[in-house]
């Protein structure tokens, strides 16, 4: 490929033919303010911002859509560009209503960053400004159209990728604002939050998280979307140990710069406050609340005077280390079957614009995980039934993270030892000798293996409830100590044992896997899934 | 050096009938300019050109039908894309009806296959799309800036009472609606008055009731 060579701000770069000079400046770390760019819509170059000084042009070139040519001497930081971009911002400003302390964009503000590192101090303006207030756009999207700067990527993000253009800019001058067709609204949009992620200020804002946080008070953890199996990567927004929203967390192999709607509503239940917080294990006189050190060398007990048939019910909720240890439980006992059940939707809800990207049928994260573990998937579309066989059972049943909730109170009371690990109580539990409190994904790390059989880690968002335990460390410290080994130290040793199991992850280091991903060792599916 | 060359102290242009001089339109246009154009667009090259602007509408006209069936599959042959297409139809609609309705634009959206939010967005850009009903005639009076030195305000004051009504509202009668317009490019007969498709030029505001009167018994 042929490169160009230029000079930026005095640095020398080399790059691609073809690059545009906002790339190429991101190159040698010079962030040119920009609005209306966003690298995965066209550039339509019309907010002026990134406008920079090239030499020798008769006018600033707007740097998004000017590609760098050899011997350039392009300026974005001193002189006429920053000037202008002052004079812009000022432009910006004439009827934007400063409403920041009431913004829910407030402290992740393009608008608010621009002008505060280079805007003027002081306005200038008398006159009074334009007024538009606020309009309800459907779904979870609320516009208020005094604080819009007419980037109109929401616009494009609606064409170029929902293909389903129900955004338009409305009129024309100052009175122009952006809106759909009367009251149409979005029309039940499946992708229509990310318009809010891409929105520069806070013209577009969640309904969901309006006025819940402000934004610097918000921790972002690194983290995967646990509502499909697509396994969107996303960071997961939490104030004082409570999740507040997921925000797509950009991943060119998975999701782009996306995430449906679908998944990002669904966190509320990692906030659940009904927790099992304590092991409970059940006594003569009824339940006993013996603590860990208690529970686990009575359940060891236990599990080492079974004869019987073993049966397990695993979830696709849970993690590749949660599952492994299951597995590897359940052969230590004797082996058996483990069955899970996961609900799935009729359909796949692809992004026309970037078909890689679909709400997949499977809504649980990890139901490839699963039958890689060589679980299989019982029960009905809604996630109801299947169990009939190991309600009967009359050896050793252990259900990990199901709750069970079709299931009648007497679920498992044949067997001759029955052990729950969840995190929200069960009422169909209360047959078990066992109860064990786990963390939910969000408060543990582990990996997530997504339809694309790419394995995917996440980290702990939140603090485990009361004395919950990862799954994988209850389970893995009950097969170390009916082994006599060592137990499982954190989630990386599990998963490397976990890799020892399962050929497709042979080659799988849990540190290498990164913040994005790596697929499995299984190319030949990866290539036919897409 | 020859002296320079007289100029007359008034300069009719093409100013109606001004009682000065008694020019027709075919006299300042020439008789080729002039005549009827087929309500069907006539050639193609033709069709999407600027619409009529005819004193008898009817909100309720079906988009399209007969003639102007045909004119709109002329325009359609017109344009590589039903984007381009756009424009043109909605002059059509509008001469049609009078004014594009929200029903209208999603009609004209359902003709070519674009979305409706689209066609709104182009409609409100533009300021000769009518968004609501107006009378048999709209009165467009330009207050840009060489009218407005020539009492361009005073004019619409005057049009707004001997009709009235307020800017932008139809009279009762259903016959005037009067707006205030920018530059209608008659800059140099002002004050500049675009009456339905015709232009009254030089009008001052002792013109205006004789102007309505006019309109009132004989049309345009």
């Amino acid at each position: 490929m042929s490169t160009v060579t230029l000079t930026i701000d005095g640095h020398r770069v080399t790059v691609p033919e073809g690059t545009s000079l906002l790339h190429a400046a991101e190159e040698i770390g010079v962030e040119v303010p920009h609005y209306c760019y966003h690298p995965a819509l066209s550039a339509p170059a019309q907010c002026r911002l990134c406008l920079v000084d090239v030499e020798g042009a008769p006018k600033p070139m707007p740097s998004c859509v000017t590609q760098a040519q050899e011997g350039q001497v392009v300026r974005t930081d001193q002189g006429l560009a920053r000037e202008m971009r002052k004079g812009v911002l000022e432009f910006y400003l004439i009827n934007h209503p400063l409403d920041c302390p009431i913004c829910d964009q407030s402290g992740e503000c393009k608008l608010q960053d621009y002008v505060h590192s280079e805007g003027r101090a002081h306005g200038r303006g008398v006159e009074p400004k334009r007024v538009f207030g606020r309009d309800d756009f459907g779904g979870d999207v609320l516009f208020y159209g005094d604080r819009c700067v007419m980037c109109t990527r929401c616009v494009r993000f609606m064409e170029e990728m929902a293909q389903d253009p129900v955004l338009t800019v409305v009129e024309r001058g100052d009175r122009a604002v952006i809106d759909t067709f009367f009251e149409q609204g979005l029309k039940d949009s499946s992708w229509s939050g990310n318009i809010v992620d891409i929105c520069p200020v806070g013209a577009l804002v969640s309904k969901d998280f309006l006025h819940k946080a402000r934004a610097w008070d918000l921790d972002h953890t690194p983290s995967v979307c646990p509502n499909c199996s697509q396994g969107c990567n996303i960071d997961i927004h939490t104030r004082d140990n409570v999740v507040h929203r997921l925000k797509p967390r950009e991943n060119p192999e998975v999701n782009g710069h996306w995430m449906c709607d679908y998944g990002r509503g669904r966190y509320e239940w990692t906030n659940r406050s009904d927790r099992i917080t304590e092991p409970f294990a059940r006594g003569d006189g009824g339940w006993l609340a013996p603590g860990w050190h208690g529970a686990l060398p009575s359940l060891q007990e236990r599990l080492e005077d079974c004869r019987g048939p073993v049966h397990a019910v695993a979830s696709a909720h849970a993690s590749n280390e949660d599952l492994g240890a299951l597995r590897e439980l359940v052969e230590r006992i004797g082996g058996g079957d483990i069955v899970y059940r996961s609900a799935r939707a009729s359909d796949e809800v692809p992004l026309p614009g970037f078909p890689m990207l679909a709400r997949r049928r499977d809504l649980a994260p990890n139901t490839r995980g699963a039958e890689l573990l060589g679980m299989h998937r019982v029960g009905g579309d809604d996630a109801s039934g299947g169990l009939d066989k190991v309600a009967a059972s009359t050896g050793t049943l252990i259900v990990l993270g199901d709750e069970l909730a079709d299931q009648p109170e007497d679920f498992g009371s044949r067997a001759e030892l029955f052990v729950y690990l969840g995190a929200h109580p069960a009422p169909a539990a209360r047959s078990a000798h066992f109860v064990l409190p786990v963390t939910t994904f969000a408060e543990q790390e582990g990996t997530f293996t997504n339809v694309q059989t790419r394995v995917q880690r996440f980290e702990p968002a939140l603090r485990g409830a009361g004395n919950a335990q990862p799954a994988w460390q209850v389970l893995g410290a009950l097969t170390a100590s009916l082994a006599g080994e060592p137990a499982p130290a954190s989630a990386a040793e599990s998963f490397s044992r976990l890799a020892a199991r399962v050929p497709e992850y042979e080659d799988l280091d849990y540190d290498q896997l990164g913040a994005q991903g790596v697929p499995a060792n299984r190319p030949a599916a990866i290539a036919g899934e897409r | 050096m020859s002296a320079p060359a007289r100029v007359p102290f008034h300069n009719p242009g093409w100013a109606g009938n001004t009682g000065e001089f008694d020019l027709t339109e075919a006299d300042v246009r020439g008789t080729d300019f002039v005549g009827e154009r087929p309500l069907d667009g006539g050639h193609e090259s033709a069709a999407p050109s600027y619409p009529y602007m005819l004193p008898d509408k009817d909100p309720d006209a079906v988009l399209f039908e007969g003639p102007y069936k045909e004119r709109f599959e002329k325009i359609r042959t017109r344009y590589p894309t039903a984007r381009g297409a756009l424009i043109p139809t909605l002059n059509l609609a509008q001469e049609l009806r009078g004014h594009v309705s929200p029903e209208t634009m999603d009609e004209v959206a359902a003709l070519l296959g674009l979305a409706s939010a689209e066609v709104r967005g182009t409609v409100t850009f533009y300021t000769m799309y009518n968004k609501r009903p107006v009378g048999r005639f709209l009165i467009q009076v330009c207050t840009n800036i060489s009218c407005s030195l020539c009492k361009g305000e005073e004019v619409l004051d005057a049009f707004l009472r001997h009709t009235g009504t307020e800017l932008g509202e139809t009279s009762r009668d259903g016959d005037f609606t009067v707006i205030e317009v920018e530059c209608l490019a008659a800059c140099g007969f002002p004050v500049a008055v675009q009456i339905n498709s015709r232009y009254y030029e030089n009008v001052l505001p002792d013109d205006v009731p004789a102007l309505l009167q006019r309109l009132r018994e004989h049309g345009e």
